[in-house]
């Protein structure tokens, strides 16, 4: 039982990264209908950034919010390469690769190959009931929380946020009535960014990141974020809980060389299920 | 009034590039070096593996980010029913099968999804693709892969050393080139064609978008196994490292880099991807140099092709320098054309098909204007 409770502790808090993956996701396809292969990358840079800034003597916390705040810049810089003029979908989908590419080789150039981590919130481990819980556990679910929190706020409550809602509904009817689709599409790659970071810099302490773990948690945030069907961020949260647990489960119960192949023949089963619910939709119609 | 035909078909810049490419191709085994004979049964590989992308990308608009996995499952396959006792090239047509067959599984209910479901459903197959690799010592060789793979036969001919495997690779490249470009050409290609410029207006028009889009996929997978599978027979030995997402994004760029739906494109983008790797792998050698440099050169130039191409020259190499040749060519026409006015009948028609090309609306006006009557009763005068 406690084993159990203890994965479950472990998934939920994987679950938050893939959450705060999947919403970026889900912002940046809402308002642009781009799908950023580059999400993960915000991630691993992220962290990156903040452990070099840990290791230049920047006290702990600004580091945090620093990697954050260049994470948010690199994603609007991204916006900018990938939505400034017009482009296929298909094209905008390969630039991100292209971006995600470059990102792998500055962070191969910069920070080399070894897998990379850094202590988080010092103290004790936590008990409860019978499982012992590491402060940064609670840490990366509380400020993940915090952040989606404030984010559906921003997108329910204030005129930008709906500014946003009205151009993923209708970005020819928001254009007309004086937004700006462009400014948007760029704020939400720059959320976007800003949610990668914000998970890099709370997951390090707990799993080392590589150069490359980008494609594994780009495809693990889409998987989560195919749960809403890339548009409702409560069902990417949801999402990411699910994909989080059940890799955590496979990997506690099975065997950790099997989780993200489990994971992912999950996805692709939501994914045809989807498939097969559309067409079930399209004969009634 | 039959339309005068020039020896070299209609358009003859891109006839005389096929004949010398074709010529270059039968000699270059004969002087290439050893470790030059395999970067070129390489780029044959990669051509054929890039034709049937270049066919999804360019036609059916969806990106498959796993056909390193198809390219390694052919290899896998053929290798592991080759070492089972089968006929080498019995072997190698069941791997394509399989390929084609796995393939149509998956795609027939992600293409009905937008583009980014093929995109990432394929990306999840390649890595589990190779965490089942890892899992299966016993009947995939593991992380170690599999060694003693019988040299392919084609019955009494056994092909072996890396001479006849160069012109094998390069008969089996030709062979798929010419089907892609016959596919294009045919009605399935237009139908093809049309679905690219509009899915729902070619749907309209009675083209069954999925089913096209689903045997456009099933097809490229084929491609890609059709290499895998040479591939395991030519170095008789494979191992996961071998298959790499790394390898399918690579794909994707030599389709970016030759131009998407472009036949011809498939060989330039697939030589052009090729031997920058081996540029850029040899540049970053060296002994004080540090052991990860040549990835950061290569996956940084990579990024920057696919970003700069992309923005700049979305329709590849290949489409860039017909568009050249292409006004060049009209150029030329024309400036013939107003020097000689008074045999403006007799050059226009004759000329027409070499200038509008492909384009079946041009040409059929072409030849109209050579029927007397113009105008609505045109059908009854014929």
């Amino acid at each position: 039982m406690s084993v159990l409770l203890q994965y479950l502790v472990t998934g939920v808090s994987r679950g938050f990264l893939f959450a705060l993956l999947a919403t970026g996701f889900v912002i940046i396809y809402r308002v642009t209908k781009v799908v950023n292969f580059a999400q993960g990358a915000f991630v691993v840079l992220g962290g990156f950034i903040a452990y070099s800034l840990l290791g230049a003597g920047v006290p702990q916390g600004l580091s945090e919010v620093l990697a954050v705040l260049a994470s948010a810049a690199i994603g609007l810089l991204f916006g900018a390469v990938t939505i400034l003029g017009k482009m296929s979908t298909i094209a905008s989908l390969i630039t991100t690769i292209g971006l995600a590419l470059l990102c792998e080789a500055v962070a191969m150039l910069v920070w080399g190959t070894t897998p990379l981590t850094y202590s988080g919130l010092s103290g004790h481990d936590l008990r409860f009931g019978g499982i012992f819980v590491q402060p940064q556990y609670l840490l990366l679910i509380g400020v993940s929380l915090v952040v989606l929190a404030a984010l559906w706020l921003l997108l329910d409550h204030t005129y930008v946020g709906k500014a946003m809602t009205a151009c993923a509904s209708n970005p020819y009817a928001a254009r007309l009535t004086g937004i700006n689709v462009k400014a948007m599409g760029l704020l939400s790659f720059a959320i976007g960014g800003a949610l990668g970071g914000v998970g890099g810099v709370l997951i390090m302490p707990l799993f080392p990141i590589t150069y490359d773990s980008d494609v594994n948690l780009a495809i693990l945030g889409f998987a989560a974020a195919i749960v809403g069907s890339l548009t409702s961020p409560t069902l990417a949260l949801a999402g990411g809980l699910i994909f989080g647990i059940a890799e955590e489960l496979v990997a506690g119960y099975w065997s950790q060389a099997n989780e993200t192949a489990v994971a992912l023949a999950l996805m692709i089963l939501l994914l045809l299920w989807q498939s097969h619910r559309r067409q079930q939709v399209a004969k009634l119609v | 009034m039959r339309r005068p035909r020039s020896l070299l078909g209609a358009n003859p810049p891109a006839t005389v590039g096929v004949l010398v490419i074709a010529a270059a191709t039968l000699v270059l085994p004969q002087v290439l070096s050893a470790p030059n004979l395999i970067t070129y049964v390489t780029i044959g590989l990669a051509t054929i593996v890039v034709a049937g992308l270049s066919l999804l990308m360019g036609f059916a608009g969806q990106v498959s980010l796993g056909q390193g996995a198809f390219y390694g499952f052919g290899a896998y396959s053929a290798a592991i029913l080759a070492i089972h006792g089968w006929p080498p090239i019995i072997a190698l047509v069941a791997a394509v099968v399989m390929t084609a067959a796995v393939a149509a599984a998956v795609g027939a209910l992600l293409l009905r999804l937008e583009g980014h479901a093929l995109a990432f459903g394929t990306l999840a197959l390649q890595l589990i693709f190779l965490s089942v690799l890892s899992q299966t010592p016993s009947f995939s060789g593991g992380a170690i892969g599999l060694t003693n793979i019988p040299a392919l036969t084609l019955g009494p001919i056994a092909i072996s050393g890396y001479r006849s495997y160069a012109y094998f690779v390069w008969i089996v490249a030709a062979a798929v080139l010419l089907v892609s470009r016959n596919i294009t050409r045919s009605r399935p290609g237009r139908g093809l064609r049309a679905m690219a410029t509009s899915p729902s207006a070619a749907s309209a028009a009675g083209v069954g978008v999925v089913s096209y889009k689903l045997r456009d996929f099933a097809l490229s997978a084929a491609y890609a196994g059709l290499a895998g599978a040479i591939y395991a027979f030519f170095l008789a030995y494979i191992s996961p490292d071998a298959f790499s997402v790394m390898l399918s994004i690579e794909f994707v760029i030599m389709v970016v880099v030759g131009g998407l739906g472009t036949v011809s494109g498939a060989f330039v983008g697939a030589a052009v991807v090729t031997i920058v790797a081996q540029v850029l792998t040899s540049l970053g050698t060296g002994p004080s140099l540090p052991a990860q440099l040549p990835n950061v050169l290569s996956e940084g130039v990579y990024a920057l092709i696919l970003i700069t191409l992309l923005r700049l020259m979305p329709d590849g190499v290949v489409g860039l320098a017909s568009r050249l040749t292409k006004r060049l060519v009209r150029a030329k026409l024309e400036r013939r054309a107003t020097l000689r006015p008074a045999a403006g009948t007799v050059t226009g028609p004759v000329l027409a098909p070499a200038t509008v090309e492909t384009d079946g609306a041009h040409a059929a006006r072409a030849d109209g204007d050579t029927v007397p009557s113009r105008g609505g009763r045109a059908g009854g005068a014929t």
